[in-house]
C-alpha cells in the first residue's frame, strides 16, 4: 500500500484560509493544534500535517476500499525533518516528507522496507494536471499499461485487462504533480 | 425547507471551490464533491464550515465523515435541521 500527496504552498495560501474559525478544530487533534499554534511557521505546519494525513488516507483507502472524510482520525507524529508516522485506529503508516520552499510532498507506506519509486515534477498550468501526472507515471511502464481508478477512487495499473500487482498513487496540486508506486507485488 | 431549496443553497456554497464547471452545471443529488466537482479535499472542510454557518447547524465528526456527496450533505442538513 502506498499513498502520496502534494501541496503547492503558493496555491495553499490563496485556496484555503487555515485561520478561519473551525478550520483547525475540525481537522486536527488537540496535540496537532498545539504544535501548529506553537510553531514558528504555523502555515507550513498546517499543510505538513494535512499532507501527511492525506497520503496516509490514500494508503488506508487502498487497504479498506471505503471513502470517508475524517482527517482528525489520522494522528500525525513528526520524527525528523524527513520522517513521520500517521496512525489511524490500530494502523500505522510510515511517512517520508520532502519539504521545499515551494511544495510539500508526503509519501506514506504501510511497510517501510518495501522498495518504491516516487517522483515530483513541475506542471505547466495550461495542461490537464491529471493527464500529465498519469503520463509521467505511465512512462515508467510499457506502452500497453493503462491507469484506471475503481469505484472508490483507488488507482490501479492494467496491462491488457489484467491488473498489475503493484500499489500506485498519484497527486497534483497547483504547479506540481507527483506519484509513487511499489516495486514489489502487493496483491 | 424543500429538497430543491436545499440543493440551490448548497450549490451557492460549493461554487467557490469547484474545479469542474460542467459537473457543477449539471449538479444533481448524485453528484460527488470530489470525484465530480473536483473539489480539493483541503477545501472540503470549507464546504462543511460554510454549511454550518448557512444553516446554523453543527456537523459532528460522524456526520462529517460521510459528507462526500450532495446526497449525503442533504441528508445530514435535513437531519440536523429537524433535530
Amino acid at each position: 500500500m502506498i499513498g502520496n500527496d502534494i501541496v503547492d504552498l503558493q496555491l495553499a495560501k490563496t485556496q484555503s484560509n487555515w485561520q478561519r474559525k473551525g478550520f483547525l478544530e475540525k481537522q486536527f487533534t488537540e496535540e496537532e493544534q498545539q504544535t501548529i499554534l506553537n510553531s514558528k511557521n504555523p502555515f507550513l505546519q498546517v499543510w505538513l500535517f494535512w499532507s501527511m494525513k492525506e497520503a496516509a488516507y490514500k494508503c488506508y483507502v487502498q487497504e479498506h476500499q471505503k471513502r470517508f472524510f475524517a482527517p482528525k482520525k489520522f494522528k500525525c507524529k513528526i520524527l525528523s525533518n524527513t520522517e513521520g508516522i500517521v496512525q489511524i485506529n490500530s494502523f500505522n503508516y510510515s511517512l517520508k516528507i520532502i519539504l521545499s520552499d515551494f511544495y510539500i510532498h508526503s509519501l506514506a507506506v504501510k511497510n517501510k522496507n518495501k522498495k518504491m519509486v516516487s517522483a515530483l515534477f513541475f506542471i505547466n498550468k495550461k495542461s490537464s494536471q491529471t493527464e500529465i501526472t498519469n503520463q509521467y507515471l505511465l512512462s515508467y511502464f510499457s506502452d500497453e499499461v493503462k491507469l484506471h481508478k475503481n469505484e472508490v477512487g483507488v488507482p490501479f495499473l492494467y496491462q491488457q485487462q489484467k491488473r498489475l500487482p503493484v500499489s500506485i498513487s498519484t497527486s497534483h496540486h497547483g504547479d506540481y504533480g507527483g506519484f509513487a508506486f511499489t516495486l514489489e507485488n502487493e496483491f | 425547507m424543500t429538497k430543491e431549496k436545499l440543493i440551490i443553497k448548497l450549490k451557492v456554497i460549493v461554487k467557490p471551490y469547484i474545479q469542474d464547471e460542467e459537473a457543477f452545471k449539471n449538479l444533481t443529488e448524485e453528484t460527488d464533491f470530489i470525484n465530480d466537482l473536483k473539489i480539493n479535499s483541503a477545501n472540503l472542510v470549507d464546504v462543511i464550515l460554510d454549511v454550518e454557518d448557512e444553516f446554523e447547524i453543527e456537523i459532528d465528526n460522524d456526520s462529517m465523515e460521510k459528507m462526500l456527496s450532495v446526497k449525503a450533505a442533504i441528508e445530514i442538513i435535513e437531519e440536523k435541521l429537524s433535530a
